[in-house]
């Protein structure tokens, strides 16, 4: 008897706590699809900074539809209006911005002075955003809907760097005293977030007074799930409508028709450290650079899901390929039997990081090959954080490494400014090398774009003929989108995803 | 040191709770320091979790270090956090800005209640383990021993791929149960499931070896010539052997609160584990901090709460030193123990033979994933490497360092249980602690390592064996005979080498064995740190890991090393079955 009614009074005890435990994510899992036509989309990276703009999570809030800039990049990376109509550059270093007439989600109107707000939260953020680390921007209201943007020195490439989703304009509650953003409820986009479970889901509505019209899908229900296999099955179990990102060792699981494929702006490439140890040599680093070749990575490591590598940017940058300037005057590769006696079997040490579960894969394939030109290797995996201070400290000779090559403010300059110039703050090729550093400064002050795009690829060109970087493939993305979902945008630059269009069938 | 002492109560419990708080302060002390111990500056770190494009720039990195008030050091910041906590103000996130509090507290609760979910399945698993055991012993038929293949076996098998099955058979196949998530009851039943089942077997291995000497006892051989029911005679064995391994709940299930990443990740579970390792890979203080803390008082409730529970189970008898010692009766070594042990021996020394004979590094991308066949007999990796070469010649790295760790640390339990005083508040508090974060605080101190991994499981790995060792003792001491010895003038090392010792090193002995799996797994699991051996060296856990994509794609990548850990560990277990009968 004694045992029957303890075991009550546990079992009454434990109900509230399990009753009360699964409460997040509840309505992320259990309302969606069906009649409703709400989407269930299960997304790679949890928020870090409750989708604050100036953090990693910006990206959410374009992929979503929450919130907008005064600019959009097309598919040509090129800008196009958002929530400017229209501007035009009145000199090198003012701009003036045409505005629509919208409204924020929160009911306010979207106004001139709104956007001073959000620039100038922007520029005061701390740490500033990546997209402004190189440029001192100032917003002025003309008028209800005309803004003029003064920057210190001349950027050429402005527009294309307010698309950014960092710079989203959003309504004057978002900011906080504190300096923390909010978009929850404070985008002009046509879906509104409702409700944010801390790193683990979403819920978002249609916003009817959207500027652009209303989107067709009523609502969204995001679910994050990091571990890429779980998000396969999400989407195979029924889950889950859309699912980012799906691994490359999940892809072929996946049925052919919800299995979607985009090029990425994602180069896989084999960074050789030019200021220390073997590379220095440029003879052996030519010698890598013949020993390794992404073609065969291409077919095992990503099976099938990349392109062998033709530059550091890849089929996702359209105008690369026609503007590709061939590298010319590389070192002679050394031998196998000079790799040797120059090495005198030192060890090379070759770095991967496990964050992308392709790159250790790669790394063994290379090591493989390198070991057949004669370099005796050892390979270092360890997660990203674990490494960074070593690799931008020259610990290692190679690095595996997946880089973005159009950074947040879509243009290419900053990628290499950053990683190849003399002083860059990412330069783990750790190189010196004067003419990269003039085709690149030549490339960041041009404001011709077409021009600007060829002086990038003579940089490019540069930068390939002192074998600091060997690019290996250019990555390609498998979006999961189950067979009656229509209008998902395949975005190469990963900021869209959903828009007015995306609906259940 | 009288042997046979009645613990007297205050005293005693005094240096329990010194020992507790010491061992608590200690662990918060070193996580507290744990960026200026690693080297890795936690303004860059932090700059990275919330922002990957974001470049260091010394600048950028100046800014959050202000923030942050990094310039303080370790302990300003420890005490300003120590500072909040009456107020139940746990700071705010170095990442995110927001409170922790909120945070741990609903993680925890999460990993709670995973952790019950898994704790009834442990229960189900252990019963159904001894089932036979306690059906015969009850009714005076227990003639022969067991093997301990089935426990051996199920504790072989590791939770993240088992996990992983789970998820795709019941999840996306049959539809039975969410693949992933946390949104209800039902999306228990497989993370459950992917833990309690290698728990279970273990705790019900041990506890199926502790029966026989109860129902060996003369109570009760009285109890079935008087009639008495079957039942009560089990429950009565019961009661006299689980008080010895209800120690083990605490670093087998309760320490899967903080220790379950891998299944956690593997189910999208927002639980306390993957919180913790999160944040320790960002160095976000407070919330490691706070999480840590919240370990650490969870390990010692518990650790309490299973103290007091074993008092009620033994009760008046241990408090008076009238408790009849547990031995075992002598039984018949099933025949068919020697088959089982001879052909794990074969199989492993056939494996390890061909697999000697090949290349373990030539990768051949052409020959990717290939099924087995006359020319890859277990078939290819993801890089066309040859899964028997691999296997084997993996085999003996990976038994060498599992039973080097597990010796270490089985010798460092038994020690340290001989001094339980002491070493309870140190025990519950590493038990409950996982290895993740000793391997960070190990990687930060060493650098990347091959031994590194070794020592950050030796930290902790020590506590199943302290705690079991401290509760054997307890019982041990607490008996007639010891009392009687020392009546007739024993000296303490006459009493540790005659009578404590033997009581206690069969029952280590076994816990060791069949947690010698687990110990391969976890070495393998902090591969991401840089510790232990780096690839493309093969290793067992190394290629249950980075094949577990690849599970269903080509299942004989993960089917043949599971195999390999689970056939390693039943011949563990027979062999030392076998020895122990022959040595009698």
């Amino acid at each position: 008897m004694r045992t029957t009614s303890r075991g009550l009074i546990a079992a009454l005890a434990l109900t509230p706590l399990l009753a009360g435990c699964f409460a997040p994510g509840d309505d992320a899992a259990g309302g969606g699809g069906g009649p409703s036509g709400r989407l269930r989309i299960a997304m790679a990276i949890p928020p870090v900074q409750a989708l604050s703009p100036y953090s990693n999570d910006a990206t959410v809030l374009s992929k979503l539809s929450v919130a907008e800039g005064l600019t959009a990049l097309d598919k040509n990376g090129t800008a196009k209006p958002a929530l400017a109509k229209s501007w035009k550059q009145d000199d090198d270093t003012t701009w003036t911005f045409e505005l629509r007439k919208a409204e924020f989600q929160d009911g306010t109107e979207f106004t001139a002075q709104s956007v001073v707000n959000a620039l100038d939260h922007a520029g005061a953020a701390k740490p500033k955003p990546r997209v402004l680390s190189d440029v001192t921007l100032t917003a002025k209201a003309e008028d209800a809907d005309t803004v003029t943007l003064t920057t210190k020195s001349p950027d050429p490439v402005l527009p294309l760097r307010l698309a950014s989703p960092a710079l989203a304009i959003l309504s004057a509650k978002a900011y906080a005293k504190d300096g923390k953003v909010s978009p929850v409820g404070t985008g002009t986009g046509p879906f509104e977030i409702t409700k944010l479970t801390g790193k683990t889901g979403a819920a978002l509505d249609r916003f009817d007074g959207y500027w652009g019209g209303k989107a067709k899908a009523p609502g969204l229900d995001v679910t994050w799930i990091p571990d890429g296999t779980a998000r396969a099955n999400a989407l195979r179990g029924g889950e889950a409508d859309i699912a980012e990102w799906i691994p490359t060792s999940q892809a072929k699981l996946l049925k052919p028709d919800t299995r979607h494929v985009v090029s990425s702006l994602r180069t896989d490439s084999l960074i050789l450290n030019t200021g220390k140890g073997v590379f220095t040599d440029p003879g052996l680093r030519a010698a890598a650079r013949e020993a390794v070749d992404g073609t065969d990575l291409v077919d095992s490591v990503f099976g099938g899901y990349a392109d062998p590598a033709q530059g550091l940017f890849g089929p996702a940058v359209p105008w690369a390929a026609e503007r590709r300037v061939p590298a010319t005057g590389r070192a002679r590769a050394a031998s196998v039997d000079q790799v040797r006696s120059e090495t005198k079997g030192t060890t090379l040490r070759l770095a991967a990081i496990t964050n992308r579960a392709e790159l250790p894969e790669a790394a063994t394939v290379l090591q493989q090959r390198l070991e057949k030109a004669g370099f005796t290797v050892k390979l270092d995996v360890r997660e990203y954080t674990q490494m960074e201070g070593d690799l931008l400290a020259g610990r290692y000779d190679a690095l595996v490494f997946s880089r973005v090559t159009l950074l947040d403010t879509g243009d290419a300059v900053a990628y290499l400014a950053s990683d190849f110039t003399s002083d860059g703050v990412y330069n783990i090729a750790r190189l010196k090398d004067a003419e990269v550093d003039k085709a690149i400064q030549a490339a960041a002050a041009e404001s011709d774009m077409k021009r600007r795009q060829e002086k990038i690829m003579k940089a490019e060109s540069e930068i390939l003929r002192t074998d600091a970087v060997v690019p290996l493939v250019h990555e390609r993305v498998v979006q999961g989108i189950a067979t009656d979902v229509e209008g998902v945008v395949l975005d190469p630059r990963e900021r869209a995803l959903v828009d007015l269009d995306t609906h259940l069938k | 040191m009288a042997v046979a002492h009645l613990p007297a109560a205050r005293p005693y419990i005094g240096r329990l709770a010194a020992g507790r708080a010491l061992a608590g302060a200690a662990l918060l002390a070193a996580v507290a320091a744990l960026p200026w111990l690693s080297g890795s500056d936690p303004a860059r770190t932090v700059l990275r979790a919330r922002s990957a494009d974001q470049d260091p720039t010394p600048a950028q990195l100046a800014v959050v270090r202000e923030q942050l008030g990094l310039d303080q050091g370790p302990w300003v910041h420890l005490a300003h956090w120590l500072g909040g906590l009456p107020r139940g103000d746990a700071g705010v996130s170095w990442v995110s800005g927001a409170p922790v509090m909120p945070q741990v507290g609903t993680a925890l609760s999460v990993s709670l209640t995973l952790m019950l979910g898994a704790l009834v399945v442990t229960a189900l698993v252990a019963a159904l383990v001894c089932a036979r055991t306690v059906f015969l012993g009850s009714r005076r038929r227990l003639r022969q021993d067991r093997t301990g293949t089935t426990a051996a076996v199920l504790a072989a098998l590791p939770k993240f791929l088992l996990a992983s099955v789970l998820a795709t058979v019941c999840g996306v196949w049959w539809g039975w149960f969410p693949s992933s998530g946390w949104a209800g009851p039902q999306s228990m039943v497989l993370p459950s499931l992917a833990l309690g089942i290698p728990s279970g077997a273990m705790l019900g291995g041990l506890l199926d070896q502790a029966l026989p000497a109860a129902f060996h006892e003369p109570w009760a051989r009285t109890a079935y010539a008087v009639g008495l029911p079957p039942g009560n005679i089990a429950r009565n064995a019961l009661r006299r052997t689980l008080p010895g391994m209800l120690p083990q709940l605490l670093p087998t299930v309760v320490a899967l609160v903080g220790g379950a990443v891998a299944v956690e990740k593997i189910f999208n579970i927002p639980g306390l584990g993957r919180l913790a390792l999160e944040s320790a890979v960002a160095q976000d203080l407070p919330v490691l901090q706070t999480a840590t803390l919240a370990l650490v008082l969870l390990g010692v409730s518990a650790g309490i709460l299973i103290r007091a529970l074993r008092h009620a189970l033994l009760g008046r008898p241990l408090r008076d030193g009238a408790l009849p010692a547990l031995h075992r009766p002598p039984l018949v070594p099933p025949r068919s123990l020697r088959w089982i042990t001879a052909a794990c021996a074969v199989a492993l020394l056939a494996l390890v033979t061909a697999g000697l004979l090949r290349d373990p590094l030539q990768v051949d991308t052409a020959a990717r994933l290939v099924s087995p066949s006359l020319e890859h007999p277990l078939g290819t990796d993801a890089l066309g490497r040859d899964l028997l070469a691999r296997l084997g010649h993996g085999a003996l790295r990976t038994a060498g360092v599992a039973l080097a760790v597990t010796v270490v640390s089985a010798v460092t339990g038994l020690l340290l249980g001989m001094a339980p005083r002491a070493s309870a508040g140190p025990t519950e508090v590493a038990s409950t602690l996982p290895a993740v974060l000793t391997g960070l605080l190990i990687a930060g101190v060493t650098g990347p390592s091959v031994w590194g991994a070794a020592i950050a499981v030796c930290v902790v790995g020590w506590s199943p064996y302290a705690a079991q060792t401290a509760a054997l003792l307890e019982q041990e001491r607490a008996s007639g005979h010891i009392a009687a010895s020392v009546a007739l003038g024993a000296g303490r090392l006459h009493l540790l080498r005659r009578h404590l010792l033997p009581a206690v090193l069969p029952a280590l002995l076994r816990n060791a064995l069949l947690r010698l799996p687990t110990a391969v797994l976890v070495l393998a699991s902090l591969g991401f740190l840089g510790l232990g051996e780096q690839p493309p060296t093969p290793e067992w856990g190394r290629l249950l890991s980075e094949n577990q994509p690849y599970a269903e794609l080509a299942p004989w990548t993960v089917l043949g090393p599971a195999a390999a850990l689970v056939v390693l560990s039943v011949l563990a277990v027979t062999g030392s079955a076998l020895g122990h009968k022959k040595g009698e």
